[in-house]
């Protein structure tokens, strides 16, 4: 050995010890951080929701607020699926921020709000910020582009087959430049078009035919006075605003009898459903006559006060040649997406959103001022409120179209909401569909007749259909007499005087009433109310029954033998449109009255028994 | 009772602690480890210039690697639902879990780099001639299997950046002429990175390829040692044969113990790494959402590179002639000048392409991996 003293010098002790000495203090100090790791895990494993979460190291026996507990309980749900975070993580930083392999932070209310939204489904859901965002989604018509799981294809944008037999190219040239300036409470939204796009989709608009227009009756003439007590007696404006009052079903008529011509409005007016056929208006029964006088009345009434038509400025000659390039313009705007053209809709030509909810708002392009968005319901919502915030320099524009009448509010509902969207299902045990079920409505001459009248436009039936009559009619069966509906369709009498929306008068003819009646009988009926028998009360038992009457304060809402108000419907006459088994329920049971105005009252059987015979037995007022 | 363990000692250990260079040599030649290397070698091999020990570090990796791979695999579920989570567990759970993964990552990436500076150094002191020839391609191979090795283990965190890496190379892969898109299908078990390609680069990584890998180490040892060492030049001291001979001195302990030091130096630096430098891990793998670029692992950068200019001319024919070259290499190149020199007289030419074929590699993989941004645009600032 020590013959190769030279080659086995000092050096290589020291640098044996140096390197020795490193590896034993490297891995000591590792073992030293190793043990920072916490000794024991809690976990709550969830496997059907992949969950895997460790929040209850820090976070022990986590509660909720007041009722969420009992319905969704940690054992069952775990954490991260409604707050998010990462479950894995045993140190607070990884499990509450975002990092390179994590991008799901913790959730903003938002956020939560919209993980509440995928379990919840519908826009029933009791989660009211979903909710609202679902409605939205319904009421803007964003599925006329957009694919949205849940979100059906809007229906009341106006078909456009014959659009130049009813208005004018500068009506139609204004329109599409601003709707807002025509009529503050439009739906449409703006595409922020240019005169040259406008002029292409007039000229496009102009080549599509439409059913003819029935020829206006030479032998008869309208009469504007008359017109006027037609659209008063028909209750027009339980649906259309009439100089500034009205409902909002049906299109502001202010300016119609500018904007209209007089033969569509004809047309329009005695064969709806031909001119029009996904109208929510319902075929009236109009006399030629009566049409012509109505017609008339617009062309004398509805008008701007100036007397020139707001839409003025456009007028000029169509351009024809530009048909070929205004038709691929309305394809590539997605215009067919919620206008029928030939019965048909177009394609819906933007991304479908089904699958919002699993991007990442850090994958995201920031506003083009370099804003980033804090999370993916607030980047919906600004794309929402100003679709060309991100629009990058040099980029394409954005193609959406400007939605109005949105708040900041709605717009955040309406991210939330979409949020909710994600690709992968939860099981399908945890889901809950808030939407009504299917509603089935008969077929045949029942059915016809449904549709004919636009019925579920304005009421409604398992939670499908308008809400302008307020009172569904489920169960109206079991409320109404048949007779009483007979004589009601054909001639709707005002039940209840506190509310402005009436009935319109369709002309029923009595076939069809006696057709409508015997359905609602006999499809909408209630468990709970029994049929009974019109009772034949004693006159002991009707003066019981007056007194309690008086004593419960009914006088305070409904009319009765001249006393009363008439906040409620008045009674007298009532067992000719009331069924006696009906009477006696809602008075022992108030949650059966519809809206719930008997709320608080609650007699027992034999007091409303009593009362039931006083009422029914009161009768109908005399005929003038 | 000493008496008695000392047998056992003696047993086990059957020369003894090595009193003279009898001994010495002794012990080198009875132990089944310590004769993979000859008894007594030239003095000029002991000096770093002449292996850059990165023969030697290519070694320790592997078996650095073995030891912490197989430590992983006692955590690691091969199916893509839960193996992104077992490197969550690794992070947060299990003991010194991060330190493994983490020295694991980077001692593969090493490898890598250790086994390809070898490979150059062999080329340039030629130690590729003679009796050499078939011991050279076995060192191609292996640089090839350490290439798989690492390729195969990238996957197996399955995260974003694992599974696109993979798509890409193994897309790579389907670029071959006539047989591709079959043999993508043979490597993946599918049409595209899956459940199936997870298990097959498993257990080509836990198994058959470091099986391979060893198998053909020892045998590229044995030749090391039955070829004479390291190559030197003939006209360092004691390089030549004969008479110069008595210059040897034994391997134990100048060897054996500068093999320890560095040894040792190699696992300092792997903890501080592993302890210092984060391996990554990226959000868990989602078919649906392809990062724009997407890169394969960093060694196929190079031809991640070419690939884009033309996928069959760079991504199959260059790499392929570049294999191929290095296999054919000791049998078209058999002239003995300049053996042992790093930059003889004699091999101007050669080294010059070498150097040249290097560059091209090193400014490929460079350009790869830098200054690729989305759509595999040239983006002047690193990315």
């Amino acid at each position: 050995m020590s013959s190769n003293s030279a080659l086995q010098s000092d050096r290589l002790h020291w640098a044996f010890a140096l390197t020795a000495l490193a590896c034993a203090l490297l891995f000591g100090y590792a073992v030293v951080v190793d043990a920072g790791r916490p000794a024991q895990v809690q976990q709550r494993l969830v496997p059907a929701l992949g969950a895997v979460d460790r929040c209850e190291l820090c976070h022990e026996n986590p509660k909720h607020h007041a009722g969420l507990d009992d319905a969704h309980p940690p054992e069952r749900f775990g954490c991260t699926v409604c707050h998010g975070g990462q479950g894995f993580a045993t140190r607070k930083e990884a499990a509450h921020l975002v990092s390179m392999d994590w991008e799901r932070p913790l959730f903003s209310p938002a956020e939560q709000a919209a993980a509440c939204g995928r379990c919840h489904l519908g826009a029933q859901a009791p989660v009211p910020q979903v909710a609202k965002g679902r409605q939205l989604l319904a009421d803007k018509g964003c599925a006329g582009c957009h694919a949205i799981p849940g979100v059906p294809r809007p229906d009341f944008a106006p078909e456009l087959d014959g659009l130049r037999d009813a208005v004018s190219p500068g009506f139609v040239r204004a329109w599409l430049a601003d709707p807002g300036k025509l009529q503050a409470s439009h739906r449409m939204p703006t595409f922020r078009l240019n005169s040259e796009e406008i002029e292409a989709l007039v000229a496009y608009l102009w080549s599509v035919p439409g059913p003819a227009l029935a020829p206006l009756p030479a032998d008869l003439t309208g009469d504007g006075e008359r017109g006027k007590k037609a659209v008063a007696t028909r209750r027009c404006a339980t649906c259309h605003k009439i100089d500034g009052r009205g409902g909002d079903v049906g299109p502001d008529l202010a300016l119609a009898g500018m904007k209209l011509q007089p033969a569509w409005i004809f047309t329009l007016l005695v064969d709806t459903h031909r001119l029009r056929p996904h109208t929510r208006m319902p075929g009236f029964r109009l006399a030629p006559q009566e049409a012509l006088d109505i017609a008339t009345y617009a062309g004398e009434e509805w008008l701007a006060d100036s007397g020139e038509p707001p839409w003025k400025a456009y007028e000029a000659p169509v351009e024809p040649t530009k048909a070929v390039q205004g038709k691929k313009l309305f394809a590539d705007l997605g215009c067919a997406g919620c206008h029928r053209v030939a019965g048909q809709l177009g394609a819906q030509i933007a991304p479908a959103l089904d699958r919002l909810g699993d991007r990442h708002v850090v994958d995201l392009p920031h506003t083009a001022t370099g804003e980033a968005l804090p999370d993916l319901p607030s980047w919906v919502a600004r794309k929402v409120q100003l679709p060309t915030a991100f629009d990058q320099k040099g980029g394409a524009p954005a193609r959406m179209p400007t939605l109005p009448g949105l708040t900041a509010a709605d717009a955040l509902a309406v991210g939330t909401a979409l949020a909710s969207l994600r690709a992968v299902p939860l099981p399908a045990t945890l889901l809950r569909d808030h939407d009504p079920p299917e509603l089935r409505l008969p077929a045949g001459q029942t059915g016809r007749l449904i549709d004919r009248f636009r019925c579920l436009v304005c009421h409604s039936i398992g939670g499908h259909g308008g809400d302008v009559a307020r009172i569904a009619l489920d169960g109206a069966g079991a409320r109404l007499n048949r007779a009483w509906l007979e004589d009601f369709l054909q001639s709707p009498v005002t039940v209840r005087m506190d509310q402005a929306e009436r009935m319109p008068i369709l002309g029923m003819t009595a076939a069809e009433a006696q057709q409508l009646a015997a359905w609602l009988q006999g499809a909408l009926g209630d468990d709970r109310v029994p049929l009974a028998e019109p009772a034949t009360a004693s006159a002991e038992a009707m003066s019981h029954g007056a007194n309690l009457y008086a004593q419960l304060g009914c006088p305070t809402c409904h009319m009765a033998a001249g006393a009363g108000t008439m906040k409620g419907p008045t009674l007298d006459g009532s067992a000719r449109r009331l069924q006696p088994g009906y009477v006696q329920t809602l008075l022992s049971q108030p949650a059966l009255v519809p809206a719930n105005r008997h709320a608080g009252i609650q007699l027992s059987a034999e007091q409303a028994a009593a009362v039931a015979a006083y009422v029914l037995g009161l009768p109908a007022p005399q005929a003038p | 009772m000493g008496k008695w363990l000392q047998g056992i000692w003696k047993s086990v250990w059957r020369i003894g602690w090595p009193q003279d260079e009898r001994s010495a040599v002794k012990a080198m030649l009875s132990s089944l480890v310590l004769h993979v290397h000859a008894p007594k070698i030239r003095p000029e091999s002991l000096k770093f210039r002449a292996s850059w020990a990165a023969g030697l570090i290519s070694l320790v990796l592997a078996l650095q690697l073995t030891a912490t791979g197989i430590y992983l695999m006692f955590y690691y579920i091969p199916h893509p639902d839960a193996a992104w989570r077992t490197m969550k567990d690794l992070a947060f759970v299990v003991p010194l879990g991060t330190l493994t993964r983490n020295a694991h990552r980077w001692a593969a990436h090493a490898m890598v780099a250790m086994v390809t500076l070898h490979m150059v150094r062999v080329y340039l002191v030629s130690g590729y001639k003679g009796a050499r020839q078939a011991n050279w391609v076995a060192g191609v191979g292996l640089w090839f299997l350490t290439l798989a090795l690492s390729f195969t283990g990238y996957l197996l965190p399955w995260d974003q950046l694992a599974y696109w890496a993979v798509t890409v190379g193994s897309n790579m892969a389907a670029a071959v002429p006539f047989v591709g898109d079959d043999f993508r299908q043979l490597i993946l078990g599918d049409r595209s990175v899956g459940e199936s390609a997870l298990l097959r680069f498993y257990v080509l990584h836990c198994v058959a390829l470091p099986a391979i890998l060893f198998l053909v180490v020892g045998f590229h040892l044995f030749r090391v040692r039955k070829d004479g060492g390291l190559v030197v030049s003939e006209n360092a001291p004691g390089g030549g044969r004969g008479e110069e001979g008595h210059k040897l001195v034994p391997a134990w302990p100048h060897l054996v113990y500068r093999e320890l030091i560095v040894a040792l130096a190699a696992t300092a630096v792997l903890l501080a790494l592993a302890l210092w430098l984060q391996a990554p891990l990226e959000p868990e793998a989602d078919p649906s959402r392809t990062p724009n670029p997407a890169k394969a692992p960093w060694y196929f950068l190079g031809v991640q590179e070419l690939a884009h200019y033309s996928a069959f001319w760079g991504g199959v024919f260059v790499p392929a002639a570049t294999v191929l070259g290095l296999c054919l290499l000791p049998y078209m190149d058999t002239h003995a000048l300049g053996v042992g020199q790093y930059l003889p007289k004699e091999r101007r030419i050669a080294q010059a392409l070498f150097g040249l074929l290097l560059l091209f590699m090193a400014v490929t993989t460079v350009i790869g991996t830098l200054f690729r941004g989305p759509g595999w645009a040239l983006m002047w600032w690193p990315q």
